[in-house]
Parts: C-alpha cells; structure tokens; sequence
C-alpha cells in the first residue's frame, strides 16, 4: 500500500457521485425515506439527508469531508443538505467536462490529469469569488422581487404574512414527516412559539432559547399515536425520584440545584487523604473520624435546606446513600443525575444560581415553584415541575413538547424535523447580510404606479445607494429560485458588459443550478419544461423594470434602511403558495457552502496514509457507533 | 466558453462523432457506477479510502471485511458474456456467424427441388444452443425447405427435409456430389421422357411434364452449383 497517493479529479466526481446517488432517492416532494436498521434491533427512519449521510460507513478521507461539510451546514441551517450534495455533484462534473477542454491554460504541467486539476481548481476559486461579490446582487433584484415575507409578529392572525409563514412550516415539515402529520406539527410548532414568545421582544430571540435548550425541552414518547403529542406547562425533567415523594405538598413548593456531590466522596484510586487533627497528622481511627465527620456535615447541610423551607432538591450527580436516607428522613425530594442542558434551563427559567459550594447556602439559591410531582410519560416516570411567577418575571410562559410516535425511529425523526425546524426559522429569519452593506447601483428607478392595493400587499421598494435586505423573505418551492436565478446569471453570461472569464464562471453556475429542478422534476420532463415556463412568465419583459404592482415612493426611508418586501400578485400568488414555500436566505447560503466545499475539495491533490487513530472526537459526534479502524488523513 | 483569451499554441477543436459516442459511454458507465456504489453503500457497506488497482475505482467493502469493486465485479462481466474464450455460446454464435459470411460469400442458391439423401448427409447435425437461434434462423433463411409435392413414383428417393446449412463444404467434395446428383436427375429425367412418349393418359402426361420441369431446374442449379 502505498503512503502517499495523487487524488485526481476523477476520484472526487466518483466519491461525491456516490453519496449523490445515495440521497438521490430521498430527495424531492416525492422523496423515499432510508430505513436503517442495526444488528440490535434498534431502526432510524429518516429522510434527512444530514442524517442519511452521517450514517453511512465512510473510510474515504474525501468522502467524510463531504459529509462534515453537510453536516456543519445542516447545523446551521437546518435544511437544505440533500440539495448540498446535489449541487456539488453537478458543479463538479460540469468543472470536470470543462477542464478536459480547457487543459491547454496550464499546459506548463506535467500530465494532463494534473493540468485538469489546475485548471479545476481555477475555475473553483472564480466561481467562489464571484459567488462571494456578485451573487446577492442577483438574488435581491432577481429573485426577491418575486417572493413573500414573513414575520413573526403576532404569526397566529390570519393576515397574509402570517400565511405565508405557515405555509413555509407546512412545506419544510412535508419534506421531513410526509403529508399526513405536517399540518398537525405546524399547530403544535406555533403553538409551541406562541407560548415561548417573549412579549415585547425580538421573535427571534425566543427562537434562539428553544433552538439552545431543545433537548431539555422535549420529550419522546414511542409506543403511542402520533396525535397524542402535545405541551404540557412547565418543565419535564427527564428523570425519576430517587426518594419517595410525599403525596401531600404546601404550595408553593422551594428547590434548590446542586452542581456537586453533598457528601464528599471519599477515597477513590490515585487519591491522597491527609487527616490533620490540630497540626499532627493522626493516624489511628482517621477514617473512621472522617466518614463520621462527613456525615455530620450532610447532616447540617439538609439542616440548612430545612430551614430554608426546601423541599425538593436537584442535583447534577449522582448521590450517596447516606445523603438519600438522610433527605427521606428530612421529607424531601430528591432527583439525581439531572443532565447539563436541564440544569441550565431550569436556571434560567427560576433565575436561581447552582450551589457549588455546600457550606454557603443563600436565599439565591433557592427556586420557587408552583408544583412537582411525578409523571408518567410512556413508559417512563418524570418529574414535572412548574415555576412561580415566571410569567411576570420573565414574560414567557414555559412549556415542554411530547412528541409520540408509534417506534422510537419515528419519534426520534419527529424531534429531529422539529429541532431543525428552529434552526431554518433562525437562518431565515436572519439578514442576508451581517457585516458589509452592499452598494446596489442606482439604477434609474420606472415609477410604476399600481392600481388597486390590497392592505396585505405592503409593496414599497426604492433603490437606494445603500441597503441592507430585509430579512425573511420567502420564495414558492419547487425550483422557483433557481430557474430565477439561472435566468438571470444566463443573462448576465450574454451581456456584453462582462469579461470573458466572469461570463464563464456566471454560466458555469447558471447551468449546474438547473440540476436542483431537474431532480425535482425528475420523474416526469413535462412538469419540469411546465415549472419553468410558470416562473419564466413571472419574470418582466424590460431587465430592469420591475413588477407592475411595486410603487415608488419618494424619499429616503427612515435611518437609511430599505424594506425591500413582498408584492402580491393576485392570483399568482396563490398558486404559488401551492407549492409550498422556502427561505431565500437559506438557499442563499447553501450556495455560498457548497462553493466553499467545492473549493477545499478541489484545493487537495494528495492522500497521505497514517497508522494511528485521527479526529477520534468529531468521528464519535458524527457517526452512531465508531469502528476502530485505521484512519487516514488527507494533506 | 474560453477561459484564457488568448491561447497560443492549442486550438481546441470540437470531439468528432466517434469521441462523442466514447465519451458518452463513459459517462453512462460512470454514472451506472456511482449508482452501484450508492447502492452498496445504503445496504451497509463500507467505502475505503483506497483505488481498485485494476480501474481505478472506490473500492467497497463488506461486514466480513471482503473488499469488493463494483466495476471489475460487476459491470465489466457484461463484457465478458460475449467474450468467446469465457462463454460456450459466444464462442457458438462467433462459429455461426462465420459460417454465415462464408455461405453469402459462395452465392449460395436457393436449392428448390431434388437434394438427395446423399447430400443430406454432407450436413454435420449441431447442437444448437437457443441464443444462436438468430444467427441460426438466418442461415436457414436462406435455403427453404423445399414445399414441392413429390412425384407419385415410388423410385423418387426424395427426401424434402428442411435443410440445415452445410459446414462450409469443400470444393473437393463438392464435385463428386454434384456429379452424383446430376447422374441421378438425368436418369430420372430419361425416364420421364420415355413414359411421357408412350403415355396416353392427360394427367400422367401432365405429371411427368413437371417431373421433367423440375429435373431441369434441379440440373441448373447442380450446374450453377458446380461453377
């Protein structure tokens, strides 16, 4: 075997075709979904690319590349990685069909193959930097113009923008759970917001609190319907009492959270005890005085509690016997082994700090609640608990999620479409851009005048010199975006206000964004060919002119900003909303991802074979069950 | 869509309609390859870091740590289904098809009336394998069983079994068999002469005057035959 070996591009088409062909079948409105099943019985149901593809055994250093790419990009947007791999493979060929002619730029190597790879990784790096400087400029004259926006301002009326926001949950939750529960998961969704919403707050701040606390705030239940699932107020922690609970509790009840163990543990292998008594180290009858000694203190601690008027205490650890005996005796409740995530929320939500230190017990430490008891989730028992006063403290009013299902694979993809649900209203939500301000030049703007102007369509568009878009704008699914997109690139590729080079790169990309609604449309051409003559008709006749139904108002907007909204077609836009909705924003930044991804993959041109085991840590977080295998990493 | 403007030495030239056929083969072999290797992968096996040293290709590998190549494994053995050295019934159907091109190559007529017993047995009976029907049937194609009612002379030694393509034969053994069969056909066609003199009846005279009809053309191809 040899240590070092030349990666050509040939090896990375038939790597990416590989995992192309295998989220293939689970990609579209009509997607299958991947069944897997381990030796121990245990099945995960899932139509997610992100998890299709971190279950698969991959040695190939290029091929877990890929993977990590998607899956950082999955993590952050929440969607989109089935369209990721998609994309890559048909850049990837249509790089490698134009560097076999294009191979005489660099001719200066040795060997064609290598020359092919040059000139790869050209092309690669243009398209980067023009996807970097240019793209958005499409996108916003381009594409938004045809889409919607949504809000989260008050998303439970039924006015347009709220439409259209349930439309985008009822789309994305269609490509992850089918047809059948995803109006159900759309209501339980809002709800869920509804109730977690911070009044008089930014929307998406609460979003940011689910998205972080998710796995603390749900519950999968297997072995019960799908309709079952519902909030329930409060916090479910996922635990059991580890002393007997009195039936009759005073309202409202205390608790207290503990980092660390109550009774000091004593000796453990590689542990050094020195037991002082005044300044000689006694010998005889020293660990005997200690343990007595530790047990009066967990003595005096409960002591503390009792005096406090706490009743229920929570501890990260797990706790001695002598601590359980000594709680029961006192009549307090005690859970253990209470996760990270649950500590974390359940101080955020009391405003309480965790004791670390045992001896200094303060009144900060101490929660109040409004009940906790014992519930009985499927098969197993938890303690449900709710605060005192959270409403008016913080303004939120906290539930937790159950999701049932009939197996444990299919409750477990209902948490994970819900999860991901969070992140692609974040990337949605979020501006397109953070750190620049793009200066669009002024074109001259055609003062169109609309007729009729319904109250939902707030169509105001002025192109100023500087703007920052407005964020959650959505586009109707099914291709739209990337028809418009070619569209418009193709354009640009013909115009004659380009250098060559930049009309190659834009029509290299124009072409391999057609692949997406191909695939879409793959079963049938005549929908593809009807698709996009639709979205072809949307777009207007002069290139700079924009949609009849905009009006231009006079004047700068307040503090320099443009709000570049939505405009309503009329009947169009019900059609449209048909198809389902999707957010620009994450479309937009999967484009930039997989250029990046294809910029990386292209910039390596050597395997070098190692013997030890490497990135033991991400292989664990990405894969289920880690083989030790031999590892190779790539130069 | 040329990237460098100005290339000095290399002009690209549009791939001919022979490369584009290679090229498409290529590229439908690739993508059949990627879709085995998708395959593979969904069923659970695992995809190494190292290259078939054969093609080139991402080598898999199983549970029980068999490591397998889809293209040498899987696709190239439709190559070899045709390959004569490996399949009995190519190497059958190659022998066939030569036999063909001989036969086209020699003129061969249609034989309408009188082939002999003899000339049967000149014909090697093969084992005919249900693929090379084609080729088979192309061959028989070209001599029809004879549908010619056989005199009623119990002397006529006719047999008007369908005919099997002979095994190329030899210009050597050709003469004597075609001398026989023409001594036979003038034998029978003096004696029909002979009774069509003293017949009196109109449809033996009827009859033999076919009997005669068919000995001549039967003479004409044995003569064509023989040139």
């Amino acid at each position: 075997m040899v240590p070092l070996e030349q990666l050509h591009l040939n090896h990375v088409l038939q790597t990416v075709s590989a995992l192309e062909s295998v989220i293939l079948r689970s990609f579209g409105p009509e997607g299958g979904q991947v069944l897997f099943t381990r030796d121990t019985g245990q099945v995960m149901l899932s139509r997610s690319g992100k998890r299709i593809l971190t279950a698969l055994h991959l040695d190939h250093p290029l091929a877990r590349m890929v993977v990590r790419c998607v899956w950082k990009h999955s993590t952050i947007t929440g969607d989109g990685s089935k369209t990721f791999v998609l994309l890559l493979a048909s850049l990837l060929r249509i790089i490698h069909a134009t560097a076999s002619k294009e191979t005489h730029m660099f001719q200066s190597h040795n060997s064609t193959k290598a020359a092919e790879a040059a000139t790869a990784r050209h092309l690669a790096d243009k398209l980067l930097e023009f996807a970097l400087t240019e793209l958005d400029k499409f996108i916003v004259l381009n594409v938004l113009p045809h889409g919607f926006c949504v809000s989260l301002e008050n998303f439970t009326a039924k006015t347009q923008h709220n439409l259209s926001f349930q439309t985008l949950l009822v789309s994305f939750f269609h490509t992850r759970l089918g047809y059948a529960y995803c109006d159900f998961f759309r209501n339980l969704f809002c709800e869920l917001l509804s109730h977690w919403k911070v009044k008089d707050d930014q929307p998406s701040f609460s979003i940011h609190l689910l998205n972080n606390s998710f796995p603390a705030l749900h519950t999968q239940v297997s072995g019960v319907p799908v309709s079952c699932s519902r909030l329930i107020e409060g916090q479910v922690i996922h635990r059991d009492f580890a002393t007997p609970c009195p039936q009759v509790r005073k309202q409202p009840l205390k608790a207290a959270v503990f980092n660390g163990y109550l009774q000091p543990k004593l000796l453990t292998t590689g542990d050094v005890l020195e037991l002082r008594c005044g300044d000689k180290v006694t010998e005889d009858r020293g660990i005997v005085h200690f343990s007595s000694w530790t047990e009066r203190s967990v003595e005096s601690i409960i002591a503390t509690l009792q005096s406090f008027g706490v009743s229920v205490l929570l501890c990260a650890l797990k706790q001695s016997t002598a601590v359980l005996a000594a709680a029961t005796q006192a009549g307090m409740c005690l859970v253990e082994c209470v996760s990270e995530e649950e500590i974390s929320l359940f101080t955020q939500l009391s405003g309480v700090t965790p004791i670390s230190d045992c001896r200094r017990i303060h009144p900060e430490h101490i929660a109040t609640l409004t009940f906790c008891k014992p519930l009985l989730l499927g098969a197993h028992r938890c303690v449900h608990l709710d605060f005192h006063d959270c409403e008016e403290r913080l303004k939120v009013k906290p539930c937790s999620l159950v999701i049932c299902a009939p197996s444990e694979g299919q409750a477990d993809q209902h948490a994970c479409a819900f999860q991901d649900a969070f992140r692609m209203l974040l990337t949605a939500l979020e501006p397109m851009h953070k750190t620049q301000k793009k200066t669009i030049p002024s074109e001259e703007c055609t003062s169109l005048h609309a007729d009729n102007i319904s109250n939902e369509a707030a169509c105001r568009v002025h192109l100023h010199q500087k703007c920052v878009i407005e964020t959650g704008c959505v586009i109707s699914a099914g291709g739209t975006f990337e028809f418009l997109l070619h569209h418009a690139l193709h354009q640009y590729g013909h115009s004659c206000s380009v250098s060559v080079n930049t009309s190659a790169v834009s029509q290299l990309l124009a072409k391999a964004l057609l692949s997406v609604p191909r695939q879409i449309y793959s079963h049938n051409l005549k929908h593809f060919l009807q698709a996009q003559t639709r979205v072809m008709a949307l777009i207007p006749r002069q290139p700079n002119a924009l949609s009849t139904n905009l009006i231009h108002t006079e004047g700068p907007l307040a503090d320099g900003k443009l709000s570049l909204c939505s405009c309503n077609k009329g009947n169009m836009s019900l059609k449209l909303l048909d198809l389902g909705l999707e957010s620009v924003s994450c479309k937009y930044q999967l484009v930039l991802a997989v250029l990046q991804c294809l910029t990386n993959l292209l910039r390596m041109n050597m395997l070098l074979r190692t013997h030890t085991i490497l990135h033991t840590k991400s292989h664990n977080s990405l894969n289920a069950h880690s083989e030790s295998s031999e590892d190779e990493d790539e130069d | 869509m040329a990237l460098n403007g100005d290339e000095e030495d290399f002009e690209w030239e549009p791939p001919t309609e022979a490369e584009m056929k290679v090229i498409q083969a290529r590229r439908e072999r690739q993508d059949k390859i990627s879709k085995l290797m998708g395959d593979y992968l969904l069923k659970g096996y695992k995809m190494l870091g190292d290259c078939c040293e054969v093609c080139g290709t991402v080598l898999l590998q199983d549970r029980q740590q068999k490591n397998y190549c889809v293209s040498c494994q899987e696709l190239d053995s439709d190559i070899d289904k045709d390959n004569p050295a490996l399949n009995p019934q190519a190497a059958l159907s190659q022998v066939r098809e030569r036999q063909l091109a001989a036969q086209v190559l020699a003129a061969a007529p249609e034989l309408n009336g009188g082939p002999t017993s003899s000339l049967a047995s000149v014909l090697v009976p093969q084992p005919r394998p249900e693929h090379c029907e084609g080729a088979a049937a192309g061959g028989r194609a070209l001599l029809p069983p004879p549908a010619v009612a056989s005199p009623p002379p119990p002397a006529s030694t006719t047999t008007l079994a369908p005919i099997r393509p002979p095994v190329c034969p030899q210009n050597t053994t050709l003469q004597p068999v075609l001398e026989e069969a023409e001594e036979a056909v003038l034998t029978k066609l003096r004696w029909a002469t002979t009774q069509l003199q003293s017949s009196a009846s109109l449809e033996a005279s009827i009859q033999l005057c076919s009997l005669i009809s068919s000995c001549a053309n039967s003479l004409r191809s044995l003569r064509e035959l023989s040139q």
